[in-house]
């Protein structure tokens, strides 16, 4: 193995270093932050880039903290599926950093600027850490970055509602750390041992099945409330759409799926195949839970007047999704999973980002005020389009794919009525998304609402956002490219 | 109705916990799990391998140093969380602040302050440096500076504690617990070993333990210092929404 082995830890801890050393730049020049906070973030996309090809699908990468051997030592382990979020993360996050230097001019006061960047890398560094530990004791580490960066970043404007939504999540979301916690400790007790691979063989071995069965169940219910899987949502809405619009693209795009993502470690990783006794009951429930947050977000969503709290609810619908297809236990399940959480985070990001257009060139939120947008700004409106057609699932956007295989994966798993849900949940997400494409291009607004010439987004704005509109298109006509692997690397995680 | 529902929750989940409880393995006992996997290694092993007469400073900085590095950069964003919803002061606007509702403290309160706090500091270094061979470390020598700044500013004033510790030596140090591990941590990976590696496999065998135990001490250092910055910032941060809120 040559030096590229040492890239995802760089890839983790190069962003985390970046946001340490921007306060300093920030007191000696304030309006350097948004450049310079991309060099990090731009290090490790690089990076990312280089690693693809090196992790075979039905492989891994396993690195040792220190040089200590695991269980001794702390391992990170990207397999297939974790260099693909960790990718999907990078991207994302760089787009919407780059998104970040025009909007946040607007909406956070001078004093808050460079802690937003800060905490914006901390969270980026956070959430790849997330994604490439192989050790548990380290997830709830990167967690708690995570968990607290996001309260930060959504109180961030000041304002009242900001800052009433933020402690909603803290409400929520700090019970939730302390049910991982615990979870993680009942773990120790039971296995002594804290690293993912030598859990899944001491797990099998070992008697304690009780306290190894209500482990999972507080993993559940913990990374459940982060990665806002109903009925454990509340925080969501109001967190997802009050704050500022890059943000809100991450935690929609990104952070749900990261926790979603813990919990396919946790069950695929930690509790094997062996422990299906031990596990088939909890993750019965969550297929049920699923089921229902996929036709509730989707009522939701379709009775908001606000846009950021339609596309709010659409996630809790889309994390639905995600969930179905890790409860299928199928490759097919799993591979839709994973393929939703990329085309779901560059969808939802898109749409986000898009809102914020709009709030930043004229300040409207409410969807009725959409009316006759694209008159004025037509290169949002038209991304928003593309991308709400990727959130429907038509082709040949990659929520077509993934959606597909989410269904494949559950008719495969015998589970016809999820299968059904998962059609009525697109169907769902037909009314919603076209209820604003029709407003944007097909009514007249009131007069005086939009100009009538182009008077768009500055074009750092508009680049992320086509970007990440063109990307779902991308990954639908060339899903050839990842999908054969992800079935394999699906197949090896069962 | 909603009490009741909460009640019924909580009520549900002492019980789960409870039940575990019951069926853990027996609290103490040699033959556990926990007792037998991981943790003999550690006893019996910390001081050859990581130099470290502690062992705890052994697990924490070196064994488990990946984790610490995540805890201490923790730490940090809570400091980046304080700011980003209290604000940061403009540069050298809180070094000619006025203090409105300062107490005039007695000379004999004054004064012996001003005896103490040499002394609290220099209890913090000893606790910071020592910590690869005795109880203590970089987290408590960090928290004993805090304390003393927490001491000095109730004292002598907000302005004139900044004046002491400006904003700019604050910003530059608040990460430096996570700059002393990327720096440990890079240097692992240059003298040929991984991440974070103490003992790197390019130097010759007899200079390792000296080198492991000079790495050791500069990752304390950095939390250290880390720590003080940061439980001074958020200080000064919180006094300073305090004077505002009573100045309106």
């Amino acid at each position: 193995m040559g030096a590229w082995r040492h890239f995802p830890i760089l890839m983790i801890t190069v962003p985390l270093l970046g946001a340490v050393l921007l306060p300093f730049l920030g007191y000696l020049r304030e309006s350097w932050v948004p450049h310079v906070a991309l060099l990090p973030l731009g290090f490790s996309t690089v990076l990312g880039f280089l690693l693809l090809g090196r992790i075979p699908s039905d492989g891994y990468l396993s690195y040792h903290l220190g040089g200590w051997e695991p269980p001794h030592g702390i391992e990170i382990r990207v397999d297939y599926v974790g260099l693909f979020l960790m990718l999907a993360i990078c991207g994302i996050t760089l787009l919407a950093l780059v998104f970040s230097r025009h909007y946040i001019s607007k909406e956070v006061s001078r004093g808050r600027r460079t802690a937003y960047f800060v905490l914006f890398l901390l969270m980026s560094g956070a959430m790849l850490g997330f994604a490439a530990t192989g050790d548990i004791f380290n997830l709830f580490v990167f967690m708690e970055i995570l968990a607290l960066s996001s309260y930060a970043l959504v109180a961030i404007t000041g304002n009242r509602n900001a800052v009433r939504a933020a402690f909603k999540y803290v409400l929520m979301g700090a019970p939730s750390s302390i049910m991982v916690l615990l979870a993680i400790g009942f773990l120790y007790s039971a296995t002594g041992s804290l690293n993912m691979a030598d859990l899944a063989q001491r797990i099998a071995e070992s008697g304690y099945t009780e306290v190894l069965t209500v482990s999972y169940i507080l993993f559940v219910i913990g990374f459940g409330v982060k990665a806002a899987l109903f009925p454990l949502h509340m925080w969501l809405p109001d967190a997802h759409s009050i704050a500022p619009s890059p943000i809100s693209a991450l935690l929609s795009g990104l952070l749900v799926e990261v926790s979603a993502f813990a919990l396919l470690r946790i069950t695929f990783s930690v509790f094997p195949r062996g422990a299906a006794d031990l596990i088939g009951g909890t993750a019965d429930a969550v297929g049920v839970a699923a089921a229902a947050a996929v036709l509730y977000g989707g009522i939701m969503a379709i009775l908001q007047k606000d846009l950021k709290m339609m596309i709010a609810y659409s996630t809790i619908s889309h994390i639905g999704y995600i969930f179905l297809g890790l409860t299928a236990f199928t490759a097919e399940g799993l591979t839709g999973a994973v393929y939703h959480m990329l085309d779901h985070g560059l969808a939802k990001a898109c749409l986000f980002l898009c809102a914020g257009n709009f709030i930043y060139v004229k300040g409207y939120r409410r969807i009725e005020e959409l009316k006759g947008a694209w008159r004025q700004m037509p290169w949002t409106c038209f991304a928003f389009a593309l991308a709400s057609i990727s959130v429907i699932g038509i082709p040949p956007t990659a929520g077509f794919i993934s959606k597909w295989y989410l269904i494949l994966g559950n008719v495969r798993g015998e589970k016809w009525l999820y299968a059904c849900v998962l059609l009525i949940g697109s169907i769902l997400a037909a009314v919603y998304c076209f209820r604003v494409i029709y407003y944007m291009f097909f009514q007249a607004g009131r007069e005086g609402a939009w100009e009538d010439s182009w008077n768009d987004a500055p074009p750092s704005m508009l680049t992320p956002v086509w970007m990440l509109s063109l990307g779902t298109l991308f990954f639908g006509i060339f899903s050839y490219l990842v999908i054969p692997s992800l079935l394999k690397a699906a197949a090896f995680l069962l | 109705m909603k009490r009741t529902v909460s009640l019924l929750f909580i009520a549900a989940l002492a019980a789960l916990l409870l039940y575990v409880v019951a069926n853990m393995p027996p609290m103490g006992d040699p033959a556990n799990p926990t007792a037998t996997h991981v943790i003999p290694r550690y006893l019996e092993n910390a001081e050859e391998e990581t130099h470290t007469e502690n062992v705890i400073t052994g697990i924490i900085l070196n064994y488990r140093g990946y984790d610490t590095m995540g805890e201490v950069t923790v730490i940090f964003c809570a400091l980046a969380a304080v700011l980003a919803v209290l604000g940061r002061e403009r540069r050298g606007a809180i070094e000619g602040f006025v203090d409105r509702s300062e107490v005039v403290s007695s000379t004999i309160v004054r004064t012996m302050v001003r005896f103490m706090v040499p002394f609290i500091l220099l209890f913090s270094l000893y606790t910071i440096f020592h910590g690869e061979s005795s109880p203590g470390g970089g987290f408590q020598g960090g928290a004993i500076i805090g304390g003393s700044m927490i001491v000095f500013t109730t004292i002598f004033g907000l302005a004139e504690s900044s004046r002491r510790v400006p904003q700019r030596i604050r910003a530059a140090l608040e990460g430096a617990a996570v700059m002393g591990f990327f720096l440990v941590g890079a240097l692992g990976l240059l003298g040929g070993g991984e991440f974070l590696t103490y003992a790197w496999p390019k130097v010759a065998p007899g200079l390792q333990p000296s080198l492991v135990v000079w790495l050791t001490i500069l990752v304390e250092v950095g939390i250290g210092l880390g720590g003080a910055m940061v439980l001074t910032s958020i200080l000064f941060a919180m006094i300073r929404e305090e004077e505002i809120a009573t100045a309106s």
